[in-house]
C-alpha cells in the first residue's frame, strides 16, 4: 500500500513535471500573446530604451525570481527595500511601471521565455524626413500632354485645309476645276439637306448652338468647380491615418481636436497630444522589429525628441513645427465656428467631414459652398427644448403650432416637426459674413 | 418747447463758402479715381484702341485661366507643445498696466494666438476704472512698429550681442565711477517700486550716479507750490466725483491734464441729470477752446497771461466772504458779465464740495489755487494731498541745470530712459550729449536723442514687459508680458541691473521644468526681481499671482489732515505784473492724442480728428476770428509766429471759434524729425508731421511756461490746406442735436426733446422688429450727449476692433476717411440774443442771417458752445440704404442689425448716397498690402494687430459700423454653449468698452431689465432725424447744460 502510494506520488510528480515541461515548451508562444495583451510594447522595446529599459537579455541580467517580483508588483518590491529595484526606479526618473498582479508567476515566465526567443530586428529603413507635399495636382503633366495633342490635331486640320485650298487654287489655275461646289471639304461631309441651306443661316445656327452649349457648360463649371475643392486630398508631411486612429483604435475625435467644443477652429493637434501615446508607441503596428516607424520618427524630429533619453532631457533645443497642408479652406469673408455646430448643435464630425474614420488620407468631403451650408440651415432641426437659449424660440413655435399660425414652416419634407436654424435667423448674411 | 439754437460745424458752413456748398451736394467727393486705382496695378487710364484690345484680350485669357485655378496650397502650422491656457481661435485676456504715458492706467489686454490685438481699461483699476484714452488704445500699434530697433546699437552699429554691449558700457561706467565722474539717469516720471529699486541698486554700485526726472509736459508749478504750501512736493489726488462746482482755469482735465481717464470717470459721475441727484456745474476759463472747455456749462474766454489777475480777484471775492485778508488786485481783474464774481458766489455756496484747478505751470498761479481751495475747505474732500498722485514728478529746474552741467562738461555719463530731450526740451542737448564720455539711450526707436547717443539699449514695449506701478500713493498696478519679445530687446531695468552686476538669478524660475517652448520662454530675470521685491507684501505665490491676475493691489493709508503754510499775499507783485500784460498771447498746449509727441509715429493718432478742430495729420495755429479778420487771413493761408528771437514761418493755421481774442494756440508734440516713416524722419527722408512748437517755450520762475505774451502773428506767404474732417458728411443744417438747460429739465424732463413729430410716413409696409423679428434679441444703442466729452477713444477702439485702414492726409483732404464712427462737433454762439422773426425758415437760412448780422464785429466769436455727437450707422429698421442696393448686399437681420455683406457688394455706392446719416464708407483703394498707404497694413509686423474675426475689406466695397457683430455672435455663442437664456448674453461694442465717460450703452431691447431698455424710456431719448421715420436703432439723450437758460 505504502509502495503503491509512493509509486503513485512519484508517477504524479513525474507526470506533473512532464506536463510542466510540456507547458514550458509552449510558453514562448503563450508569452507573446500575454506580451501583446498586456501592452508591454507601449513602454518597452526589445533592443532599446523606450519608456522602460530594453528587454533583450533581461533574463541574463536578472534572476527569474527577481523579475517575477518586479513585474508583478514593482511598487511593493521596491518598498521591500530591494536595492536593485530602487536603483532601476531612480535610473528611469521615477517613472513607475504598472502593476501586473493579474499575471501568475508562470505567465510571467512565459513572457520571459518569449523575450528570450524574440526575433532579432532586420536592417533599418532609410531615415525619415519631415517634408510636406507641395499639394499640387499630380495630373498637371497629363493635362499638358492632352493640350499639346489637341493643339497638334488643330494644326493638322488647318494644314489639311490649307493643302486643300492650295490644291483647288492650283486646279482652278489649271482650268481643271469642276464647277460644282463639291470642292468644299466641310460641305462634303454634310448631309444633303444641310448642304443646301443658306451658308449664313447655317453659320449663325451653328454658332448659337455651340455658344449655348459652351455657356451652359461654363456656367455649370463656374458654379460647381471654380474654387471648389471637394475631394481635395493632398499628401501631408506625416502620413497620419485617421482610419487607424479614429477607425481601428476608436480614439475619440475630441481627444486630439481639442478646440472643437470651445473654439471656431477644431485645431490641428499640437504634437504634445501625439506624444501622449507615441512616447510609448514607437513602431508601426505592422512592423516586426523594434525600429521606430518612419512616420512617428517625424514627430520626434519635429519636437527634437530623443527617444533614447528620458524626461525633460529628451527634448532638444531645435524643434521644427510641422507644416500641414490645409484641406478645408474657407474664404476670409466667411466665418465658421466649430463649437456652434459641435457643442451647441451636437452634430457629428462625419456630418460635414464624411466617413473620416475610414479615410487613410483625409479628403475634403463636402463642397463647402454656401448652398451646401444653406441647405442644412434650412433643413436641420435645432434641439430647442434642451437649451435654455432657445426657450423663447421654442415657446413661439409651440404657440404657433397651437394657434395654427404659419404652421407649415415647422414641418420638414419628412413630415416631422422641427425648428430650423433658418427660423432663428440662420440664413441672414451677418451670421457668417462680417 | 424747442430751442432756437443755430448749430454749425465749421466756419465755411456758417459763411456759406461756395466751395463748401458745392461739395456738400455730393456724398462722394469725386468720380471714381480710376487712374489712381489702376495705377495700383501699373496701368494707365489714358489708353488707346490698341491698349484696349490688349487689355480685352488679357482679361479674356485671365478669366479663362482663373477658371482653371484651384485655390493655392495653404498650410496650417499648429503648436508643437500647446500652452495650457491657449486655445487657438479663443481670445485670452490679461491684466496689465498701460505704458503709453506715466499716468499708468490699468488695462486689460486681449490676446489671440499669442499676439495682443486690443487694449482696454481694467475695471478694477482706480486710475482707468475700465476706460482708456485714445492714446492708450493706440499704444498697441507701437508694439508692431517697424521703426523699432531690432538689436542694441553700439556707436552707430547694430549688434545682436547684449553681453558685448554690457561689457563696453559697464567698463566705461566703472572707469567713470573710479574717477568720481557724475553719472545721471534722466527719465520721465517713474513710480514703479521695482524700477525705482533697480535704479537704487544701480546707484549703490555706482556711487556718483543720480536720477533726475524730466517730464516734457511737466506739472512743475503744482509740485513747487505744494512743496512751499504743504511741505510736500507732489501732485494731489483730485476727486471730481465729489465736486458739485468745478472751476478750471485752462486745465484740460478731460483731455490731457494729469490723469484724464480717471478725471473723466469722476466728472461724468455727476453730469447725468437724474432725479434726486444734483448735477455738477462746470465753469471753464481758458484761451484755447480745449476739449474740456467744450464740455463746460459756462465757458469764459480768458487771456492766459492774465490768469493770475483773475485768480487773484477770485481769491479776493472768496476771502471777503470768509473774512480773510485780501490781496491788492487792480480793478481790471474781472471779466465780462462779472463772471468771476458769480463764480465766486457759486463756489462759496458749495464750500467743501467744489474744486478749483489751473493748468498753469506757474508756481504763483498754483499757490493762488491752493489758497482758493483752502478758503473753500476742499482739502480732504475733493483734493487729497496726503494720498497724492505719483503720475508726474518732474521739476523743470532740475533738467535745466542738468543741461547746463552737461554743456560745461560736468557730467561724465548720461542715460536716457523714456525721455527725448533733444526733441522736447532743447536742441542744445544734441551737442551737450556729445560732451559726456558715455551716453546711453533706452529708447526702442532711434529717436532724436537716441541717435546722438553712443549706445542704444532698446527697451521692451510695455506689452512685452514685467513691471509694477504706483500711480497714486498706495494704489499699485502690475504689468505682465502678453507676447514674447518681438525684437532682440531687453527691459531697461535689466540693463541697469546688468551694469550694476545685480542681475537676478533664475534659480527660482517657476517655468524651468516645463519642456521645449517653455524653455525658450523661461521667465525673465526681472519677473524674479519683481517677485522678490513684493515678497514682503505678497508673501506667497497665490497672493502674487492674484495681484497679477487682477492687475491691481492696494494698501492705501488713511488720509491725513493737511497743514497749510502758504501766504498768497506774497504773490502780489506777480499778480500786478500779470495785469500789465498786453499784446497777443501764444498758448502752447498738448494735443489730446499726441500729447508730448512720444507716440509721433502712430498713424492712428494722427488720423484721429482733433476733438475740437477736427484737424488731422497736422498742428496749426488756432486764430481768433477777430485776429484773422485783422490780418486778412483766409482759409488755407499760413501765418508767421514770432516769439522773442524765434520765428516759425508759414505755419498752417485756421480760425478757431471759441479762441479767446488776443490769443493764439499751437499744439506741442508735432514736428518729429526722427520718429519714423509715419511721424517724420530726416534720416529716412520722411517729412515731419506738423511743426515742432517746443522751441517757442519760454521759461518763467524756473518752470516752463505754456504761454508767452507779446507774440507777433503775421500772414505767411505760402498756403496750406489742412486735412480737416469737420464739414465732411454735412448735415445741411438739419436738426440733429437737442439741448436744454438744467433749470428747464428740472421743470420738465422732456425739455428740449418735445418737438412735434412731423412727416411720419413710410414707403413700405411697416416693419416692427419687436414683434416680427427674432424672439431672442433686438439690438440697440443709446448715447448720452451729456456724458460724451468728445475724447475720440471710441473712434480708435472701433478702428482697431474692425480693421479700419488708415488713409493718410491727402485722402482726408479728399473726404475719403474710413472711420466707422465719427464724433460730430457742433458749434453755436453762446449768446443767442438775435432772435429770428417768427416765420419758419430752413436752418440754412437762419445761419445765413446770423452771419450777415456779424459784419465787422467778430469779438463774439470767442463765446462758443459746443455739442459732441458720436455718429455711426444707426441700424435703421426702415433703412434707406437697404432699398437701393441692387445686389442685396445690405440687408436687415431679424435681430435689428443693418448687415453689410462685403462679398456681395459691387460698389455702386447707392447706399452711401441714400444714407441720411452719412455713415457709410467706400473703399476707394485696397489699403492693405499697398505701399501707397505706408502705415501699418502694408507690412507683416503691422498686420499683427489685425483682428482675425473681422474681414479685411478690399477695394470697391462699402463698409460701415456693424454694431460689432463679431462680438454679438461671440456673446450669443457663449450663452448657447452654456445653455443660458438670451437675456444673459453679454455684449459690449468696442466703442462702448473704450468710452471713459460711459456715454455709450449697447444692449438688447427684448430684455426689459437691460440698461438699454431703460434708457429708451428716458425722457431725454431722441432719434436723430426721427421725422424721416427711418426708425433708427440708436437713441441719443438730450444734452442738458447746468445753466438757467440756454
Amino acid at each position: 500500500m505504502q509502495r503503491q502510494m509512493r509509486t503513485l506520488v512519484l508517477a504524479a510528480a513525474i507526470s506533473l513535471s512532464v506536463s510542466l515541461k510540456a507547458e514550458f515548451k509552449a510558453s514562448a508562444e503563450e508569452g507573446k500573446k500575454l506580451y501583446e495583451a498586456n501592452n508591454c510594447g507601449s513602454c518597452h522595446a526589445m533592443d532599446k530604451k523606450v519608456v522602460g529599459p530594453a528587454l533583450r537579455g533581461v533574463t541574463e541580467r536578472r534572476s527569474e525570481e527577481w523579475l517575477i517580483k518586479w513585474i508583478r508588483n514593482n511598487e511593493a518590491f521596491r518598498k521591500s527595500g530591494d536595492a536593485d529595484a530602487n536603483a532601476l526606479y531612480k535610473e528611469y526618473g521615477g517613472a513607475a511601471m504598472n502593476i501586473f498582479e493579474n499575471l501568475s508567476p508562470d505567465q510571467v515566465k512565459n513572457i520571459l521565455e518569449y523575450i528570450k526567443t524574440a526575433p532579432k530586428p532586420v536592417a533599418p529603413k532609410a531615415a525619415a524626413t519631415v517634408e510636406g507635399d507641395s499639394g499640387k495636382s499630380d495630373s498637371n503633366s497629363l493635362y499638358i500632354m492632352l493640350a499639346l495633342i489637341g493643339i497638334f490635331v488643330i494644326v493638322l486640320i488647318i494644314l489639311g485645309k490649307v493643302r486643300n485650298t492650295l490644291r483647288r487654287l492650283a486646279a482652278e489655275q489649271d482650268g481643271t476645276a469642276e464647277d460644282n461646289a463639291k470642292g468644299s471639304f466641310i460641305k462634303g461631309l454634310m448631309p444633303a439637306k444641310l448642304a443646301k441651306m443658306n451658308p449664313t443661316v447655317l453659320t449663325v445656327f451653328t454658332v448659337v448652338i455651340l455658344g449655348g452649349i459652351g455657356f451652359v457648360w461654363s456656367y455649370k463649371f463656374g458654379i460647381t468647380e471654380v474654387g471648389v475643392q471637394k475631394g481635395y486630398a493632398p499628401k501631408q508631411p506625416i502620413a497620419y491615418s485617421h482610419k487607424l486612429h479614429a477607425g481601428d483604435l476608436k480614439i475619440d475625435c475630441k481627444y486630439c481636436h481639442i478646440g472643437v467644443e470651445e473654439s471656431k477652429s477644431a485645431t490641428i493637434p499640437s504634437l504634445n497630444i501625439c506624444m501622449n501615446c507615441h512616447k510609448g508607441v514607437q513602431k508601426a503596428s505592422t512592423a516586426e522589429g523594434d525600429e521606430i516607424s518612419p512616420e512617428i520618427a517625424k514627430i520626434y524630429k519635429a519636437l527634437d525628441y530623443n527617444p533614447e533619453k528620458i524626461g525633460a532631457e529628451a527634448f532638444g533645443q531645435n524643434p521644427k513645427p510641422i507644416r500641414w497642408v490645409r484641406i478645408h479652406n474657407l474664404p476670409d469673408h466667411a466665418y465658421f465656428n466649430h463649437s456652434q455646430h459641435v457643442k451647441v448643435a451636437g452634430l457629428a464630425c462625419q456630418t460635414c467631414h464624411g466617413p473620416i474614420e475610414k479615410m487613410e488620407v483625409v479628403q475634403q468631403w463636402s463642397s463647402l459652398q454656401m448652398g451646401w451650408c444653406i441647405d442644412c440651415h434650412r433643413n436641420a432641426g435645432i434641439d430647442a427644448a434642451n437649451n435654455n437659449y432657445y426657450a423663447a424660440l421654442h415657446e413661439k413655435a409651440a404657440k404657433d403650432l397651437k394657434d395654427h399660425k404659419n404652421k407649415s414652416q415647422y414641418f420638414g419634407p419628412d413630415g416631422k416637426v422641427k425648428i430650423t436654424p433658418a427660423m432663428n435667423g440662420g440664413l441672414e448674411c451677418a451670421k457668417c459674413h462680417y | 418747447m424747442s430751442n432756437n439754437i443755430k448749430y454749425w460745424k465749421g466756419e465755411e458752413e456758417l459763411a456759406k463758402d461756395p466751395a463748401f456748398l458745392a461739395a456738400r451736394k455730393n456724398e462722394f467727393p469725386d468720380a471714381l479715381p480710376l487712374d489712381e486705382v489702376l495705377g495700383e496695378d501699373g496701368v494707365e487710364l489714358n489708353s488707346n484702341r490698341r491698349d484696349f484690345l490688349k487689355f480685352f484680350g488679357f482679361s479674356v485669357t485671365a478669366v479663362a485661366l482663373a477658371a482653371c485655378y484651384k485655390t493655392k496650397v495653404r498650410h496650417a502650422v499648429p503648436y508643437l507643445v500647446k500652452p495650457d491656457d491657449v486655445t487657438p481661435g479663443v481670445a485670452s485676456y490679461y491684466s496689465s498696466t498701460c505704458g503709453s504715458c506715466s499716468t499708468a492706467c490699468g488695462v486689460e489686454v486681449k490676446v489671440r494666438e499669442g499676439r495682443p490685438i486690443k487694449v482696454d481699461g481694467n475695471p478694477r483699476s482706480t486710475v482707468s476704472k475700465g476706460g482708456l484714452c485714445a492714446t492708450g488704445q493706440a499704444g498697441i500699434l507701437s508694439l508692431y512698429d517697424t521703426e523699432r530697433l531690432a538689436n542694441p546699437v553700439a556707436n552707430g552699429a547694430e549688434t545682436a550681442d547684449w553681453t558685448k554691449i554690457d561689457k563696453l558700457v559697464s567698463d566705461k561706467l566703472k572707469d567713470i565711477d573710479k574717477a568720481k565722474g557724475r553719472i545721471v539717469i534722466l527719465s520721465n516720471t517713474i513710480h514703479s517700486p521695482s524700477t525705482l529699486k533697480s535704479i537704487a541698486d544701480f546707484k549703490s554700485k555706482f556711487t556718483t550716479a543720480e536720477h533726475i526726472t524730466y517730464d516734457a509736459i511737466s506739472y512743475s508749478g503744482i509740485i513747487s507750490a505744494n512743496k512751499d504750501d504743504f511741505g510736500k512736493a507732489a501732485i494731489p489726488a483730485y476727486k471730481f466725483e465729489n465736486a458739485e462746482i468745478i472751476v478750471s482755469f485752462g486745465a484740460d482735465f478731460l483731455g490731457t491734464w494729469i490723469s484724464p481717464v480717471e478725471f473723466t470717470k469722476g466728472y461724468v459721475a455727476n453730469r447725468i441729470p437724474t432725479a434726486g441727484k444734483t448735477m455738477s456745474k462746470h465753469i471753464q476759463f481758458e484761451s484755447n477752446l480745449s476739449m474740456t472747455g467744450t464740455n463746460a456749462d459756462e465757458r469764459f474766454p480768458m487771456k492766459a497771461s492774465k490768469e493770475l489777475l483773475y485768480l487773484g480777484s477770485l481769491y479776493n471775492y472768496l476771502a471777503e466772504k470768509a473774512g480773510n485778508k485780501q490781496i491788492p488786485v487792480p480793478q481790471s481783474g474781472e471779466l465780462a458779465g462779472n463772471s468771476i464774481k458769480k463764480t465766486a458766489e457759486l463756489l462759496w455756496n458749495a464750500k467743501g464740495k467744489s474744486l478749483v484747478i489751473s493748468g498753469s505751470n506757474n508756481t504763483a498761479a498754483q499757490k493762488l489755487v491752493n489758497g482758493i481751495n483752502m478758503l473753500l475747505e476742499n482739502y480732504g474732500k475733493t483734493i487729497d494731498i496726503s494720498n497724492h498722485s505719483n503720475q508726474f514728478k518732474g521739476v523743470d529746474a532740475d533738467t535745466d541745470n542738468l543741461l547746463n552741467d552737461l554743456t560745461t562738461g560736468k557730467v561724465s555719463a548720461v542715460i536716457f530712459y523714456n525721455t527725448n530731450p533733444v526733441y522736447s526740451h532743447n536742441a542744445k542737448w544734441a551737442d551737450a550729449i556729445k560732451k559726456a564720455s558715455l551716453s546711453v539711450s533706452f529708447s526702442s526707436t532711434k529717436d532724436e536723442t537716441a541717435s546722438v547717443c553712443q549706445f542704444i539699449c532698446p527697451d521692451n514695449h510695455y506689452l512685452e514687459s514685467w513691471g509694477d506701478a504706483e500711480p497714486k500713493a498706495g494704489e499699485y498696478h502690475f504689468m505682465q508680458p502678453t507676447i514674447s519679445n518681438v525684437f532682440n530687446t531687453r527691459q531697461s531695468q535689466l540693463s541697469l541691473l546688468a551694469w550694476a552686476e545685480a542681475t537676478p538669478k533664475a534659480e527660482n524660475d517657476p517655468f524651468a521644468s516645463k519642456a521645449i517652448l517653455s524653455q525658450k520662454l523661461s521667465a525673465s530675470p526681472y519677473y524674479i526681481y519683481i517677485k522678490s521685491n513684493w515678497a514682503a507684501q505678497l508673501n506667497n505665490n497665490e497672493a502674487f499671482n492674484k495681484a497679477l491676475h487682477d492687475g491691481v493691489w492696494s494698501s492705501v493709508a488713511e488720509s491725513k489732515p493737511v497743514s497749510y503754510a502758504g501766504d498768497v499775499t506774497t504773490l502780489t507783485n506777480e499778480i500786478l505784473d500779470s495785469g500789465k500784460a498786453i499784446g497777443t498771447d501764444l498758448i502752447l498746449y498738448s494735443q489730446v492724442y499726441l500729447k508730448d509727441g512720444a507716440h509721433g509715429n502712430n498713424p492712428w493718432l494722427h488720423e484721429l480728428p482733433d476733438p475740437v478742430s477736427k484737424v488731422t495729420w497736422d498742428n496749426y495755429v488756432s486764430l481768433p476770428k477777430s485776429l484773422a479778420h485783422k490780418i486778412n487771413f483766409k482759409e488755407g493761408d499760413t501765418v508767421n509766429v514770432k516769439v522773442g528771437n524765434t520765428t516759425l514761418n508759414n505755419v498752417p493755421a485756421m480760425v478757431q471759434p471759441g479762441q479767446a481774442n488776443e490769443t493764439v494756440g499751437l499744439a506741442l508734440g508735432y514736428g518729429r524729425t526722427a520718429a519714423g516713416k509715419v511721424g517724420g524722419s530726416k534720416e529716412k527722408g520722411f517729412d515731419a508731421v506738423g511743426v515742432s512748437a517746443w522751441p517757442l517755450i519760454s521759461s518763467k520762475n524756473g518752470g516752463r511756461s505754456w504761454f508767452t505774451n507779446g507774440v507777433e502773428i503775421t500772414k505767411g506767404d505760402e498756403s496750406y490746406a489742412l486735412a480737416q474732417t469737420q464739414t465732411h458728411h454735412s448735415i445741411e443744417g438739419r436738426d440733429l442735436v437737442r439741448e436744454a438747460s438744467y433749470s428747464e429739465w428740472k421743470k420738465n424732463p422732456t425739455a428740449g426733446n418735445d418737438k412735434e413729430k412731423t412727416h411720419v410716413y413710410t414707403i413700405w409696409e411697416k416693419r416692427d422688429y419687436r414683434k416680427d423679428g427674432s424672439p431672442n434679441h433686438l439690438w440697440a444703442m443709446a448715447i448720452d450727449l451729456n456724458a460724451c466729452t468728445g475724447c475720440g477713444s471710441c473712434v480708435v477702439s472701433c478702428s482697431i476692433e474692425n480693421n479700419v485702414p488708415v488713409v493718410g492726409r491727402e485722402e482726408i483732404r479728399l473726404r475719403r476717411e474710413m472711420t466707422w464712427i465719427r464724433i460730430d462737433r457742433y458749434y453755436s454762439f453762446a449768446n443767442t440774443s438775435k432772435e429770428i422773426d417768427g416765420n419758419y425758415v430752413t436752418r440754412e437760412k437762419e445761419i445765413g442771417q446770423i452771419d450777415q448780422a456779424d459784419k465787422g464785429d467778430f469779438a463774439h466769436w470767442e463765446n462758443i458752445k459746443v455739442v459732441h455727437q458720436p455718429m455711426m450707422c444707426q441700424h435703421c429698421s426702415q433703412a434707406p440704404c437697404e432699398t437701393v442696393c441692387p445686389v442685396l448686399a445690405t440687408t436687415h437681420s431679424t435681430e435689428g442689425l443693418n448687415q453689410m455683406t462685403y462679398n456681395r457688394c459691387i460698389g455702386t455706392k447707392y447706399c452711401g448716397n441714400n444714407c441720411p446719416y452719412k455713415v457709410r464708407r467706400f473703399n476707394w483703394f485696397r489699403y492693405n498690402d499697398n505701399d501707397k498707404f505706408d502705415f501699418h497694413f502694408n507690412n507683416p509686423l503691422g498686420k499683427m494687430v489685425i483682428n482675425p474675426d473681422v474681414t479685411v475689406r478690399t477695394r470697391g466695397v462699402m463698409e460701415k459700423c456693424s454694431f460689432c457683430v463679431q462680438r454679438i455672435q461671440e456673446g450669443k455663442l457663449k450663452a448657447k454653449r452654456e445653455g443660458k437664456s438670451p437675456n444673459e448674453v453679454k455684449v459690449e461694442t468696442a466703442c462702448q468698452r473704450a468710452c471713459p465717460a460711459n456715454a455709450i450703452v449697447f444692449g438688447d431691447l427684448h430684455n426689459p431689465e437691460s440698461e438699454i431698455s431703460k434708457l429708451y424710456k428716458n425722457e431725454r431719448a431722441f432719434g436723430v432725424l426721427e421725422e424721416i421715420n427711418v426708425q433708427s436703432s440708436v437713441k441719443y439723450l438730450t444734452k442738458i447744460r447746468n445753466t438757467e437758460t440756454i
